[in-house]
């Protein structure tokens, strides 16, 4: 029964938690109880191995290629000559009387066109949606809700 | 779970490099290239070994810590400082790892319908060992034990395994994995027991091994 107790203060013992009182009282159990001994034994080592475990080298292509993202993403938009826009503009206007006409030439008698799923053209991959963000309004930062709204605790 | 004000009372936190990053974040903040840059070569290695412990492969490993700095460049901006600049990237690339397992396990349950045996699914590949400052001290056995002991942690569910790599490895504090996390302490706390319980088990038949 009291080594159930013990066990639970081994990690608490290496970690500098137990009150002296405490280390002492658990001091002289695993002097006297070689199965909590053991277990003493095998919460070092476990202890040990942990954080022993060696930090890996993060590849430097990886900053190369976030830095490059960065820069792409910070580059200015081509600017459109004045004269350029002045042209667009009367064509812009021709295309949307000629959907509007079309439109009401649909809405007599014709059935409806099928729906377009939009979800379908959203993609996953996060880099080619990130290239279009620079208008987009979007945090990155995690919410709170997060874990919440996608069931990861609890 | 985050306090407003970044926790002094973290164990491993120390002042002196809490305002240092303070600083290294007001730089990145004011569009300081060379800050966000330091950033990057601070936590580069960290958030790649524990990314890699979490997904199991280099590759998608190398993705994902990609992944977090754009993250983490897109949000500076809106980061207040009410947790550590290490805790803020902690969630950002566990909250991107979870998602990457949760993609995998669909993908994998679909494929598996289809799977022959030769396939043997989806397998994780630990390259051992890599030490990046190689200790001459350190013996055969203690290379042996952390083998034992990195796969005991690949078989881990993610929700023990985040919180034992937080906190046994990478030395986030209770206050910070909660942060991180979005869980109460006490929840940090029995999960932390729990995924150690299960470590140990691989610990204790490794030496008894040893010991015949
Ligand atoms: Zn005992």
């Amino acid at each position: 029964m009291k080594c159930t107790r013990y066990e639970r203060w081994l990690w608490d013992e290496l970690e500098g938690r137990l009150s002296a009182v405490q280390t002492q009282e658990l001091r002289s159990h695993l002097q006297a109880c070689p199965r909590c001994q053991r277990q003493w034994e095998v919460v070092q080592a476990t202890h040990q191995a942990l954080r022993g475990l060696p930090r890996r080298h993060a590849p430097e292509r990886i900053r190369q290629q976030v830095r490059a993202q960065i820069q792409q993403a910070r580059a200015p938009k081509p600017v459109v000559a004045w004269w350029k826009r002045v042209a667009l503009a009367p064509a812009l206007g021709l295309i949307v009387a000629a959907a509007w006409w079309g439109w009401l030439a649909s809405q007599s008698d014709a059935p409806l066109p099928p729906e377009v799923s939009t979800t379908q053209q959203h993609s996953e991959n996060w880099v080619e949606i990130h290239e279009q963000l620079e208008v987009a309004d979007w945090s990155p930062t995690p919410t709170p809700n997060y874990f919440i709204t996608t069931g990861y605790t609890r | 779970m985050c306090s407003d004000t970044v926790s002094y009372t973290g164990r491993r936190i120390e002042l002196d490099a809490l305002s240092a990053e303070a600083q290294l974040v007001e730089r990145a903040q004011a569009q300081d290239e060379t800050a966000f840059e330091q950033i990057m070569n601070l936590y580069a290695d960290r958030l790649y070994s524990y990314i890699l412990r979490m997904v199991g492969n280099s590759s998608d490993a190398e993705d994902l810590l990609q992944e977090t700095f754009l993250r983490a460049y897109q949000g500076l901006p809106g980061f207040d400082g009410r947790a550590s600049l290490s805790t803020w990237l902690y969630r950002i690339a566990t909250n991107l790892c979870i998602d990457h397992q949760r993609r995998r396990a669909r993908r994998v349950q679909t494929v598996s319908y289809f799977a022959t045996e030769d396939d043997g699914g989806e397998t994780s590949e630990w390259e051992f060992p890599d030490l990046q400052t190689p200790d001459p001290m350190q013996s055969v056995l203690n290379r042996e034990l952390q083998q034992v002991v990195e796969h005991a942690i690949d078989l881990l569910s993610p929700k023990l395994r985040t919180v034992l790599l937080l906190y046994d490895v990478e030395n986030l504090s209770y206050e910070e994995i909660a942060c991180v996390l979005n869980i109460p302490i006490g929840t940090v706390k029995s999960r932390l027991n729990h995924a150690r319980g299960q470590i140990q088990k691989h610990v204790e038949v490794y030496l008894r091994g040893e010991s015949k």
